[in-house]
């Protein structure tokens, strides 16, 4: 994948706060700042329904309503663009590291042609689509790493 | 069994019985139906039990409609006059007396709404509300009684609800333009409208322009009810946008909803259509 992370951050270096690992030889105490995964699942069209209900049900367990709404919309979004444009499907993985709200959706579609500015201007109320990215950007830090192997997008969401 | 209608169809003289799966929706074809019969110049009698006096009078209110002098509303047990159980012959007697006194007052008939769901109490009323339903009919004959019969679809047993629908002459119903287990889209009588509850995205918001395309041919203002909706993706805040923004001139579109979903629809561009209106109820979810 050609990667064109847009938050700044080199994009083949791996990001600070990446998920953790599923399993592990040894038994390591875990420590109280270690990322925490909670939940990775993949989803299609017809499963945007249980996947958001999944995603409710997580981020209210360590969320504020607001921000668990905020999350829910985002990942939403950004998977109703993996099912439309990204191949028609996709994996979600949600995870808590440093404070923050980790929502990562990946596919393995044709990729975003201009990343960077993508989602940045709001449609007028006359345009159908376009407003996914736009409020993921408004709501949450959001990265995108895309090429012509897939995309994957991730939302940052404080939980302070 | 009678066919269903909507609210608006019901003539002068018919004996109806209305099914509801919510509260809202009930209120919303009572709601109508006072309406109807206040414009018509009838007396009109609301006997409710699930919610209190105030409750009704209350909600009415909410819909623009006061009660005064030509619309009342009273306990369910006004109907058996003080007697301590429903009894079939004096509640047929209790409306044959209101109908004359509507007369009287120079009204040009009576209608009736009376919540049914004394009869699913435990003390066994089914029988008698067998008894009612069918000794008022004879009360119908001359249309001067109009009669909305009101049954929750979730406290009657399956038989009580077959027999109430054969013995009335219609049935009325909210007019549905969608349903599937996370969606209902109805419509919206008072104010007239398109009521949404469950959850709606961008897969459903085909159905979503269909009911507001509806709207807009059938209502001067478009009231979009969503204070049922828990979720509304941008995709289907699109519509909702853009549906608004190509309204006629001096036409408006009203959506209440509740504070997330007004969050969805700001984010998605609400301000930038002058024709949309947001009341937003607090507190709610």
């Amino acid at each position: 994948m050609v990667s064109a992370d847009l938050a700044g951050s080199a994009p083949s270096r791996p990001t600070r706060n990446r998920p953790p690992r599923a399993a592990s030889r040894e038994v390591r105490r875990p420590r109280p700042d270690a990322p925490r995964l909670l939940l990775d699942r993949t989803f299609e069209r017809t499963g945007l329904h249980a996947l958001r209900s999944a995603v409710a049900a997580h981020a209210e367990a360590v969320a504020d309503q607001q921000t668990a709404d905020v999350v829910v919309l985002i990942a939403h979004e950004l998977s109703s663009n993996c099912v439309r444009h990204g191949g028609g499907a996709g994996r979600l993985r949600l995870w808590v590291a440093g404070g923050n709200l980790h929502c990562e959706i990946s596919d393995h579609g044709p990729g975003i042609t201009n990343p960077g500015d993508a989602g940045r201007q709001l449609p007028t109320p006359a345009h159908a689509g376009g407003r996914g990215l736009w409020i993921a950007r408004h709501m949450s830090d959001l990265h995108i790493s895309t090429g012509d192997s897939g995309t994957t997008v991730t939302a940052v969401v404080s939980l302070t | 069994m009678a066919a269903t209608m909507p609210v608006d169809r019901l003539r002068p003289g018919d004996h109806a019985c209305l099914t509801f799966s919510d509260p809202h929706e009930r209120l919303d074809i009572l709601a109508a139906f006072v309406a109807a019969g206040r414009e018509r110049g009838d007396k009109v009698m609301c006997f409710t039990d699930a919610i209190s006096v105030d409750e009704l009078r209350a909600d009415l209110l909410e819909r623009g409609l006061d009660s005064g002098p030509d619309v009342h509303v009273a306990r369910v047990d006004r109907l058996w006059g003080g007697a301590a159980a429903p009894e079939a012959a004096t509640m047929v007697e209790v409306l044959a007396q209101e109908v004359r006194k509507a007369l009287g007052e120079g009204r040009s008939g009576l209608r009736i709404t009376a919540d049914m769901c004394w009869a699913a109490r435990p003390q066994a009323n089914a029988e008698q509300l067998l008894v009612f339903e069918s000794e008022i009919g004879r009360l119908f004959a001359d249309g001067q009684l109009t009669a909305v019969c009101e049954y929750d679809r979730e406290s009657f047993d399956p038989v009580t609800l077959g027999y109430a629908a054969r013995v009335h002459r219609r049935t009325v119903a909210a007019t549905v333009y969608y349903e599937d287990p996370v969606l209902r889209i109805c419509r919206q009588h008072v104010p007239p409208g398109v009521r949404v509850a469950g959850e709606l995205d961008q897969a459903r918001a085909g159905v979503l322009t269909d009911a507001l395309a509806e709207a807009v041919r059938l209502d001067p203002d478009i009231h979009l009810n969503l204070n049922q909706l828990r979720y509304l993706d941008t995709g289907a805040a699109a519509v909702i946008l853009r549906t608004a923004a190509t309204l006629p001139a001096q036409r408006r579109m009203v959506v209440v909803c509740a504070e997330p979903i007004e969050r969805t629809l700001t984010t998605a561009g609400a301000a930038d259509v002058p024709a949309l209106r947001m009341l937003v109820r607090h507190g709610e979810r």
